[in-house]
């Protein structure tokens, strides 16, 4: 689990600053104590539960001897404060201190022991802190705790007056401060150390880092303002009793940490708010609190374990999901005459059982079929050039994939893939009546039409590709075939900000002009999950199949690719065993980037005839085996 | 042409979110025994542990003996990625269902019981065929004699081969009417290899059909009767007993020059 | 110290010994065959105590103990399967099943410990001794329900060591705590065994609180504190076998007597933890443990 991308870049960031904006407001606009009181305590429980997620949900470790660390910070305050007479603020401040020490000695029992052996020994800790604690009642007051413990005061100002605005304001502070703590912490070294041992703890050590020191850091950044919170809570009630040690705080918190979602930041603080209103309406039911938190915990570790925030992720994403799907629904018959002025071919909806896909077609059943498959993002109107440069020839056909276009979304797990797409390619070409048929597949589009070919359903004539390094091993190879562009991680990336959204249509096809507007425009409709599932789908895909095809060379095939693209590893390209491809290697069409069909036109046409001629002459000297395959 | 013992259909899987086979369509009469070669970490193993419903399926279906395994229909779309369907639907595999029809799967390396003694092991086999026809314990010890002479032993202090002798005899005491054995030879030296092999041999001429998954060729031709090839997740290639050539020969035709 | 004092302690260690033998017998049952530690266990104590007070006391419906004690096995038997069902099973097919195993048993600790609190109510009860009559044996005072609770105990874990060794279901419980998927494959019935595994170990739980509600005050959260005990007791003896939490529990037992006559009742068991976190740091499998099980 990961906590969140730097957040000035993510779309979180106007939510974020609403919700401070209105927490800093609501005191001003809403009078009543009662929820004031509530807020405060969601402050306190807010700090602590996302403290304890640090440790637990960032770092791995087990620890739940956390609601102790709370009770510490209360306890310091409490002695230092009342009993010792030392100034509050100054208490508040030992309360972080405090609790970090006993976080590290409790770290040292913990620092070689895994899974289960932590939990008990960190129970047992807990309950070793809550017997010295009563046992030492001439100091902590025993079983009944200690009462009246000074409040805080700034220059004479009670805090609590006014209605408590001054502990709400403090207690909204103290947040903020844990939430940029906790921030700046996984960012951090510590952070780093953290994810290395949690993905591959052995490869970490290996390269140095030092598991014990990491995980009694960890331990102690999540006491700091844990302490400091309970501190604040034993000023804000005046209040110290053992009952911090008990099971009810710890069924509270960790509801508070599971129902927001462990391993995310905001999670448990939303959940925090929510959770400290519902207690407090059921305190006054007794017995029935605790159940009624129990069993939301069961209920929810069992059937949701994501919590809060996996749902907020979720609705997001169905969200989405209307809005492009709206987004192509409306274009859909508004754009339809640009689109075929663009195009000049007819362009039809046609169902498959994926989804609704768009079809355009030159429609001349007389001419030789021509198929353009285009890539992520993207749409069929990438190919307008080759539309009207070719359409006196061939019949151009070329569709939107699924979740692009104006094609309709489909359910990603079974649509969002390249088999799921080649087989999209069959139906598209079945309605159009069409079984015999030249191919071209760019970028992602490449993949589908060396899928379409391998597939063997339809009988391919010609075969071409751009941008597309083929793959045997995945996903190695898709290491191996591709520059790491930055750019390129924007491929797999669900939601993409404005700024995203421009560099990768920059990048993938070409600046934003008046000739790929249409492009730009079109690419905040492509739906996430579609770049998503075919990542993570990557691998049930036969790519074997695809290389033993290419190996065997027995479909005439050709590679054009913009000799200055961006994204691909040509020397990658070029060492593949190719059976039989047009003029003995990979094409390169000068600056032509990552699609050369659309930024150079003219000497992409060239090639793309002058090899779709040699393809139905048959002619042998124009298709040899790759160098490679070639010396095998 | 005997009838159809095993028939798998179609069928995928994997760990979640891993897909790790797929479209494995395979057919085993009672009358035969089928090997199944390919390289390590391709999926054979894991389409193994669904066959013996260890594992569920996600698509496709598994029929042993006429009787279906899996429950039907194909696993749900998973509409919301983060909700549990783990806990509110059943397993689409049941391996005591697919045990006690007969299918019995004597899994790679040889852990069993580590503190049972080799005979506590057996009677627990013998209990699990509650009733139905298997091998008896004097029948798999005479099989495999160290089986007998180390009886009283817990399993943890036997050699890696006996091990192995005592995993078999335990699947053969449970009552199979098919046995998959998993790399049953891995690790172990050529004198215990030899035996191992003999005795599998002799289980093959009771009539007991057998799956056999391993990389020793010679031991393949055996045994079985139709080899598949396996590689990437899927069934890449069949051939009889006659046609099957050498290791080397095998390997090139799974990856080609490259490998 | 002069004798009578000291084996007066012995046998206040021997007593408790035997009570945690019971409690970690039944935890360490769940912990070796399901692999998941069950932290309700304390709440099946208490439960136990207030089912048999129910069926037995005077206030209540007032049936002969022998009856009640019976028909209290049979409910905390039933009362473990259904909670197994509720709270392990829906995840058992999940990697982190330990860590999602503790906050379910926790949870549902909760749950029952307040139920009890609403249905029982808070005042305290006790449960009616089961003999009452005391016996001087050489100087040493002997109450005969002592007497019998230890003989009950040890005829209760002899009983159950015997089930597991020599029967078919405690075999196969031993196997499938050896090794899960073997023993599926051979078609033993492995939901079956858990099932029986966790009401066995919610039969112990009742019992001991049974014994516990004839020699002190019931009340709902009676389960906590020998809940942590026996932790203890499983962590120091370790569960490699069925009788090393048995030999644990005694020396703990010992243990603690003597350090609440030199410590008071107050510190002897802040020595018990530390004793524990000792063990932890220095050999994590436990005292008689062979080799860690890895949770």
């Amino acid at each position: 689990m990961r906590y969140d991308p730097p957040l000035q870049k993510t779309q979180g960031l106007w939510p974020l600053l609403l919700a401070v904006v209105a927490l800093v407001a609501y005191p001003f606009v809403f009078e009543a104590t009662y929820f004031r009181h509530v807020m405060i305590l969601a402050f306190v429980f807010a700090i602590v539960a996302t403290s304890w997620d640090f440790s637990l949900g960032f770092g791995g470790l087990f620890n739940f001897a956390h609601v102790a660390l709370f009770a510490v910070g209360i306890y310091t305050y409490a002695i230092l404060a009342k009993t010792l007479g030392v100034s509050p603020w100054l208490a508040i401040l030992a309360g972080g201190f405090t609790s970090a020490f006993v976080a590290l000695l409790i770290s040292i029992p913990v620092l070689r022991l895994d899974g289960i052996y932590v939990i008990l020994v960190t129970i047992a800790f807990s309950q070793l802190l809550y017997l010295i604690v009563i046992s030492a009642s001439s100091v902590t007051g025993g079983t009944s705790g200690m009462v009246t413990l000074p409040t805080l005061t700034i220059n004479g100002y009670r805090l609590s007056g006014d209605g408590r605005i001054g502990y709400y304001f403090v207690g909204l502070g103290l947040l903020a401060a844990n939430i940029l703590f906790l921030y700046l912490v996984t960012r951090s070294r510590l952070g780093r150390a953290t994810v290395a041992l949690k993905d591959n703890k052995y490869y970490a050590i290996a390269r140095g880092i030092s598991e014990a020191r990491t995980r009694a850091l960890t331990l102690m950044a999540s006491a700091v303002f844990t302490g400091l919170a309970g501190a604040f809570y034993a000023a804000y009630l005046r209040v110290a009793s053992p009952d911090a040690f008990g099971m009810g705080f710890l069924t509270l918190l960790l509801s508070i940490l599971l129902m927001g979602g462990a391993g995310t930041i905001w999670g448990p603080v939303i959940a925090a708010f929510g959770i400290s209103v519902i207690s407090e309406w059921l305190s006054g039911f007794g017995a029935w609190q605790n159940i009624v938190i129990s069993v939301a915990i069961i209920l929810v570790v069992v059937l949701y374990p994501g919590g809060l925030w996996a749902a907020i992720q979720e609705i997001r994403e169905a969200v989405d999901n209307v809005r492009t799907s709206t987004l192509a629904r409306l274009r859909r018959n508004r754009g339809r005459a640009e689109r075929e002025a663009l195009t000049g071919a007819t362009e039809r909806m046609i169902r498959t059982r994926f989804a609704e896909i768009a079809v355009a077609d030159t429609g001349e059943a007389d001419k030789p079929a021509l198929l353009f498959c285009h890539g992520n993002s993207a749409c069929k109107e990438a190919f307008y050039k080759q539309f009207r440069s070719m359409s006196d020839t061939h019949r151009v056909i070329a569709f939107d994939l699924p979740g692009h276009g104006v094609s309709g979304n489909g359910d990603p797990e079974t649509t969002y893939n390249v088999a799921a797409y080649a087989e999209i390619a069959e139906a598209v070409l079945a309605d159009c009546g069409v079984d015999k048929v030249a191919v071209f597949g760019w970028s992602l589009g490449g993949y589908v039409a060396l899928e379409l070919a391998a597939r063997g359903n339809v009988e391919v004539t010609a075969l071409a590709i751009a941008g597309t390094p083929p793959l045997a091993v995945v996903p190695e190879d898709f290491g191996n075939g591709y520059n790491p562009d930055s750019h390129l991680v924007l491929a797999g990336k669900q939601y993409f900000s404005r700024q995203e959204a421009r560099d990768y249509g920059n990048s993938a096809t070409a600046p934003i002009s008046a000739d790929s507007a249409f492009m730009h425009r079109n690419l905040p409709r492509t739906d996430g999950r579609a770049r998503v599932y075919m990542m993570t789908k990557i691998s049930i895909i036969d790519w074997p199949r695809q290389m033993r095809m290419l190996a065997e060379g027995r479909i005439p095939f050709a590679i054009l690719n913009g000799s200055d693209d961006p994204f691909l590893n040509h020397g990658y390209i070029a060492r593949l065993n190719y059976g039989s491809i047009w003029r003995g290697a990979p094409q390169d069409i000068m600056g032509g980037r990552h699609a050369p069909f659309f930024n150079k036109p003219d000497a992409f046409d060239l090639a793309f005839y002058a090899f779709l001629r040699d393809a139905e002459s048959g002619s042998d000297a124009a298709f040899r085996p790759s160098r490679m395959a070639a010396t095998a | 042409m005997s009838e159809v013992m095993l028939d798998v259909r179609d069928l995928s899987g994997g760990y979640e979110p891993v897909q790790i086979f797929q479209h494995v369509d395979l057919q085993v009469s009672a009358a035969e025994s089928i090997g199944i070669f390919g390289p390590n970490g391709h999926g054979k193993t894991t389409l193994l542990r669904t066959l013996s419903g260890l594992i569920d399926p996600w698509q496709g279906d598994i029929f042993f003996d006429g009787e279906r395994m899996n429950r039907e229909g194909r696993r749900g779309s998973r509409k919301w990625r983060n909700f549990n369907y783990d806990a509110v639907t059943r397993r689409r595999m049941d391996p005591k269902k697919v045990a006690r029809a007969g299918l019995i799967h004597v899994q790679q390396g040889n852990l069993l019981f580590p503190e049972l003694t080799v005979t506590e092991t057996l009677s627990i086999a013998v209990s699990a065929a509650s009733g139905r026809r298997g091998w008896s314990v004097a029948e798999v010890q005479q099989l495999f004699p160290r089986v007998a002479e180390r009886r009283d032993h817990k399993i943890r202090f036997l050699s890696g081969g006996e091990r192995q002798m005592v995993s078999i005899a335990a699947g053969l005491i449970a009552a199979p009417r098919m046995l998959i054995l998993d790399e049953p030879t891995l690790g172990l030296s050529p004198k215990i290899r030899q035996e191992l092999c003999g005795a599998i041999l002799e289980i093959r001429k009771t009539g007991l059909p057998i799956i056999l998954i391993d990389q020793d060729v010679a031991f393949l031709e055996q045994i079985i009767d139709t080899l598949y090839l396996f590689d990437h997740g899927r069934i890449s290639g069949r051939m009889s007993r006659d046609e099957m050539p050498d290791h080397e020969t095998l390997m090139v035709m799974l990856f080609g020059e490259r490998h | 110290m002069d004798p009578i004092t000291l084996i007066s302690i012995i046998k206040g260690g021997l007593i408790l010994g035997a009570l945690y033998a019971l409690m970690a017998t039944g935890l360490s049952l769940v912990w070796t065959t399901l692999g998941i530690f069950n932290f309700a266990h304390g709440a099946f104590i208490a439960l136990g105590a207030y089912v048999a007070w129910q069926f037995s006391s005077a206030d209540a419906l007032g049936w002969p103990m022998l009856p009640a004690v019976l028909l209290t096995c049979a409910v905390m038997f039933l009362v473990g399967v259904i909670l197994h069902f509720l709270l392990v099973k829906p995840f058992e097919r999940r990697s982190d099943v330990v860590l999602i195993a503790v906050i379910t048993t926790l949870a549902g600790s909760t749950i029952l410990e307040n139920g009890l609190l609403l249905i029982w109510g808070p005042r305290s009860k006790q449960i009616e001794p089961l003999t009452r009559g005391e016996v001087d044996l050489a100087g040493l005072h002997l109450t005969t329900a002592e007497i019998l609770l230890l003989v009950l105990v040890l005829a209760i874990l002899l009983g159950i060591g015997m089930f597991l060794r020599y029967s078919r279901p405690g075999r196969s419980m031993r196997a499938v705590s050896q090794n899960r998927e073997a023993a599926q494959l051979l078609g033993l019935d492995v939901p079956k065994l858990y099932a029986i595994a966790f009401g066995l170990s919610a039969l112990t739980a009742g019992l001991a609180g049974i014994f516990l509600g004839t020699i002190r005050f019931m009340h709902p959260a009676m389960g906590s504190e020998p809940l942590m005990k026996a932790l203890v007791v499983v962590i120091f003896g370790g569960v490699a076998r069925f009788s090393s939490p048995i030999y644990a529990a005694f020396i703990i037992g010992l243990l603690e007597a003597f350090s609440t006559y030199i410590f008071g009742v107050y510190w002897a068991p802040a020595v018990l933890f530390v004793t524990m976190i000792v063990v932890l740091l220095v050999k994590p499998e436990g005292l008689f443990g062979k080799y860690q099980r890895t949770l």
